[in-house]
């Protein structure tokens, strides 16, 4: 791999319609490297990340995967730098697990879409990774929204790209697997390099296992750098609107206001 | 080989094999049987024992013969085509708009195509002319188009399944209405053919129309089965099925119009057939216990020509000698159908 980077923004500007939302987004996400993008409810996480993925129309700027423009990789060749997690509930209909996950395999089997058995290796590798191998013949649909959320991972992983995109990985997830849902993506990262852009609304969880921190808010980004420089006080309170010492980005602790007497 | 046994196991697939197989069997043992039962029976009945010298050329001055070969056969084989071109279009448009209950003539497309060759029967034979098989296809073809695209132009503003399924309606009894009106102007004695057609049957299709037919459903129905792994990414959305690498544009314009051209060559020779493309599509999945288009394009292609045969013997042969429109029949056995999965996905959203 030749390039630095294997996702660059350089002054994205996202939005809907052709319509600036938020300007000058730099985003550089290195091999083996997870970013994370923080910010309110509504700021525009999702908007960068679909922009990104090409999922939305981009305003201005550019993107580059593995340092070659977006506008000149093919759907085929996008899909193997980049692969994703959506947010959105997915519908579907007498599909096992193992056919959800399957479906990674897509840019890698002839035009049939008939898996070999290294494919099928694959697909089995990536759900031990994301412990839901045991649900493989079980019917999507009867999973519980935490189960799904780890076979949509389960099936980004097994496209085997260079990048992996995940929008609210934790949505429907418990505590429990919430750790084990980043401790994965930890695991991927170090063992196969892959470089990942998440957006998640945990604070703790995601000054734990980024490398690299992104704040969203209003029409731009607010700061950006190492997860020690954005959980303080100073940033924290201002990116969310904060009253100075009811929240401690470090532990975690909330204050509330005391109830009237 | 050990490997793969294992590798089968671990998948579960030796039981959806075994499964498939099964369905596929089932459906070329239908097929055959309907096959016979629509040569054999009818107004004439022709004994089963005959029935093997007569399809292989021997005893070529018998009446069953005649019947066999001018009437039964290019009739069964029009069925059996037309009926899987049905189920294609209907299983092409539930993936397009991701609703289970989309269907060629309940969104109107089938109408539509009614409309255009109504239209252009009655300038071409009123001027004296003779309609061909490439000149029906065509006009049937155009008016599918005009239909999908207002489909399409009302599924982009409104959001919601079933409003769609309500424009589509409406589209059609637009359509079938103004149809209606043009039959009723022509009272040209050639366009009382006109009438039986366009409530739909497969009568009075002879060995001229078979050829073309036959050409642009199997050509069609093979481009359909080449877009099974596509379909079969697109089932998991439109964001996923691009982050895998399908030209959405493209597709869907392939899905476009592949469906519409289907629904046009079934309207053309059989005029328009209602449910099959609904209920077929959806029986078939049900059977094979899995939605993966590569075994359900093929499954609905027999499936389709088998319901057809079926409920074409039915509409020609209950009420001999009157004939009962192949619609009326589709409708009786199909809209249960459609009903059952609408109280399913209702069960499934009270969960």
């Amino acid at each position: 791999m030749s390039a630095e980077f294997v996702l660059e923004t350089k002054d994205l500007t996202v939005g809907y319609d052709g319509t600036a939302l938020i300007n000058g987004v730099n985003i550089e996400v290195k091999a083996g490297k997870i970013v994370t993008l923080i910010g309110p409810n509504g700021a525009g996480k999702s908007t960068i990340l679909k922009t990104i993925a090409g999922h939305l129309e981009k305003v201005g700027g550019a993107v580059y995967l593995s340092g070659r423009p977006f506008e000149k990789l093919t759907a085929h060749d996008v899909s193997l730098e980049l692969s994703v997690m959506l947010t959105e509930r997915l519908r579907t209909e007498l599909l096992t697990c193992a056919d959800v996950v399957e479906t990674g395999r897509y840019p890698y089997t002839g035009r049939l879409g008939i898996l070999s058995d290294d494919d099928r290796e694959k697909v089995r590798e990536a759900m031990e990774m994301v412990h839901v191998w045991d649900l493989r013949a079980r019917d999507f649909m009867q999973l519980s929204d935490g189960q799904r959320q780890r076979i949509m991972l389960a099936r980004a992983i097994c496209q085997e790209p260079r990048t992996i995109m995940l929008d609210e990985p934790t949505n429907y997830l418990d505590i429990h697997y919430q750790i084990e849902l980043l401790n994965v993506l930890r695991h991927l990262v170090s063992t196969r390099g892959v470089g990942v852009i998440m957006s998640l609304h945990e604070l703790p969880l995601a000054r734990k296992v980024s490398d690299h921190i992104i704040c969203v808010k209003g029409d731009s980004i607010v700061a950006q750098g190492p997860p020690e420089e954005i959980f303080t006080p100073a940033v924290i309170d201002e990116l969310y609107d904060l009253e100075p010492g009811t929240f401690d980005p470090v532990s975690g602790n909330i204050e509330l206001d005391p109830l009237p007497s | 080989m050990q490997r793969q046994d294992q590798i089968d196991d671990d998948f579960g697939q030796g039981v959806r094999r075994a499964r498939v197989t099964g369905v596929f069997i089932g459906l070329a043992v239908l097929l055959v049987v309907f096959a016979v039962a629509n040569l054999c029976i009818g107004s004439l009945t022709v004994p089963l024992q005959d029935l093997g010298a007569i399809l292989t050329g021997h005893d070529t001055e018998s009446t069953y013969y005649q019947v066999i070969w001018n009437i039964r056969l290019p009739r069964l084989i029009a069925a059996g085509l037309l009926g899987g071109a049905l189920a294609l279009a209907g299983f092409l448009l539930q993936t397009f708009f991701n609703n289970p209950i989309a269907g060629p003539y309940i969104l109107g497309i089938s109408s539509g195509a009614k409309l255009v060759v109504a239209l252009m029967m009655i300038v071409v034979v009123g001027n004296a002319g003779v309609m061909t098989s490439g000149m029906l296809i065509l006009a049937a073809f155009v008016g599918s188009m005009i239909a999908m695209i207002f489909v399409l132009l009302v599924s982009r503003r409104i959001n919601s399944m079933s409003m769609l399924i309500v424009a589509g309606v409406m589209i059609g009894y637009i359509c079938s209405a103004a149809t209606d009106f043009l039959i009723t102007f022509a009272s040209d004695a050639n366009i009382v053919n006109l009438k039986n057609w366009s409530l739909g049957s497969f009568s009075g299709i002879n060995w001229s129309d078979i050829g073309l037919m036959t050409v642009v459903v199997l050509a069609s129905s093979g481009a359909v089965f080449l877009l099974s792994k596509p379909m079969g990414a697109f089932q998991l959305g439109e964001q996923y099925a691009r982050s895998m690498g399908v030209n959405i544009r493209l597709f869907r314009i392939a899905l476009i119009l592949l469906s519409s051209l289907l629904a046009a060559c079934v309207t053309a020779f059989a005029g328009p057939i209602s449910f099959v493309g609904i209920a077929v599509p959806h029986l078939v999945k049900r059977f094979l216990a899995t939605s993966k288009p590569l075994v359900v394009v093929p499954a609905a292609f027999l499936g389709g020509g088998i319901f057809c045969l079926f409920c074409d013997l039915i509409a020609r042969s209950v009420f001999a000698p009157t004939e009962v429109s192949i619609s009326a029949v589709t409708a009786i056995f199909g809209a249960p159908v459609v009903i059952a999965i609408l109280l399913h996905r209702q069960k499934r959203v009270e969960q």
